[in-house]
């Protein structure tokens, strides 16, 4: 189960509101490279583990992810706190505030709501570890163009912290795909899929 | 570039920020190095600061790459020491029987719960179930995480 700790991982403090980077950093929330997905992704795919470690780094990591998730929620209402009049006519806001006011809601940037579609559970080790290691790529890039994008360093501050754990994430989900050769017929480790075949 | 498995187990082959790969592996698989043992690291503050425990991990983008500005108080503190729990428990995920990272993550799983009761002695409780203080039930005390404060104090 899950237990609620009332503290952020790092700490979020945006001083200026800043509706039109809300409606970028949205997409880090509900995007198709999300930290929803990533959350999502890692703790479904852990039930199709075979082995230990594979088990507890997702569980971790998927742990991890839903903290980055409250991170993201944070900086999006953080920069959309009293907003005035004219704040919330900003292009690229106003149509998120026709919907959501300022709400914290699940979607792309784009505009598309959160969709499981962009993310994988296919219940096979190789398979699924190495759609991690792509999604943290992924996720990676999404906060490379996030620093592009924004010039507030408080946002900047944290969107840095999260782009790291990406890398260090990349690097575990490697380590873990070893690990699981490591323990896989070692001529044609797609002989089987360990998670199905007895 | 990397020397390979003929070495040592305790042995660094690598650099820092290198990690080490056989050099026959089978086709069609993705690889990555394994991270050393022994890799530097760096103290809680510096780590939570650059988002890794690990010089060696830390790759930043060149847009805007310098290490983050931490507010000082308990609560940086104790995300510091937290931060260092979750990075070296991924770690020993990968490396469970390194002796060196598991007596660091003792450490600081100590330290972390010395942190909390500092804390939550200060700012109130950080879980529900410590809620009760002084005959009073405080957990729904503003602020609350996400909540914009200008300085110090909680979360």
């Amino acid at each position: 189960m899950f237990v609620y700790e009332k503290k952020l991982q790092y700490p979020v403090r945006i001083k200026n509101c800043n509706p039109k980077l809300a409606a970028v950093i949205i997409s880090q929330y509900g995007g198709p490279d999300g930290e929803l997905g990533a959350s999502l992704r890692y703790l479904s795919q852990r039930y199709a583990m075979p082995y230990p470690e594979l088990k507890g780094l997702l569980t971790d990591i998927g742990t991890e992810e839903l903290g980055h998730l409250e991170m993201i929620g944070a900086i999006v209402h953080q920069l959309t706190r009293k907003l005035s009049d004219e704040q919330i006519k900003t292009a690229g806001f106003d149509s998120y505030f026709v919907d959501h006011t300022t709400g914290v809601y699940p979607t792309a940037a784009s505009g598309w709501p959160y969709n499981a579609a962009s993310m994988a559970v296919k219940g096979d080790v190789i398979c699924d570890l190495t759609e991690n290691l792509a999604a943290e790529q992924k996720a990676r890039v999404t906060y490379d163009n996030i620093l592009r994008l924004s010039d507030d360093p408080d946002v900047n501050d944290v969107i840095r912290f999260l782009r790291e754990r990406e890398i260090v994430h990349f690097q575990r989900f490697g380590e873990a795909i070893e690990l699981a050769k490591e323990r896989m017929n070692q001529k044609n480790v797609y002989y089987m899929n360990p998670a199905f075949d007895r | 570039m990397c020397l390979h498995s003929d070495t040592a187990p305790n042995s660094r082959p690598c650099e820092d920020g290198q990690g080490s790969l056989s050099p026959c592996a089978p086709l069609a698989v993705p690889f990555v190095p394994f991270q050393q043992r022994g890799s530097k690291k760096y103290d809680q503050r510096e780590a939570l600061a650059n988002g890794t425990l690990f010089p060696g991990l830390n790759l930043p983008f060149h847009v805007k790459a310098q290490a983050g500005s931490l507010p000082e108080g308990a609560a940086a503190e104790l995300q510091a020491l937290n931060f260092v729990v979750t990075e070296l428990g991924l770690y020993l995920d990968t490396h469970q029987d390194d002796a060196e990272a598991i007596q660091l993550f003792e450490q600081y799983t100590q330290l972390a719960r010395e942190g909390k009761r500092r804390y939550e002695a200060m700012y109130g409780p950080l879980t529900q179930r410590s809620a009760v203080q002084n005959g009073a039930y405080t957990w729904l005390n503003d602020p609350w995480p996400w909540e914009y404060r200008k300085e110090g104090g909680g979360t």
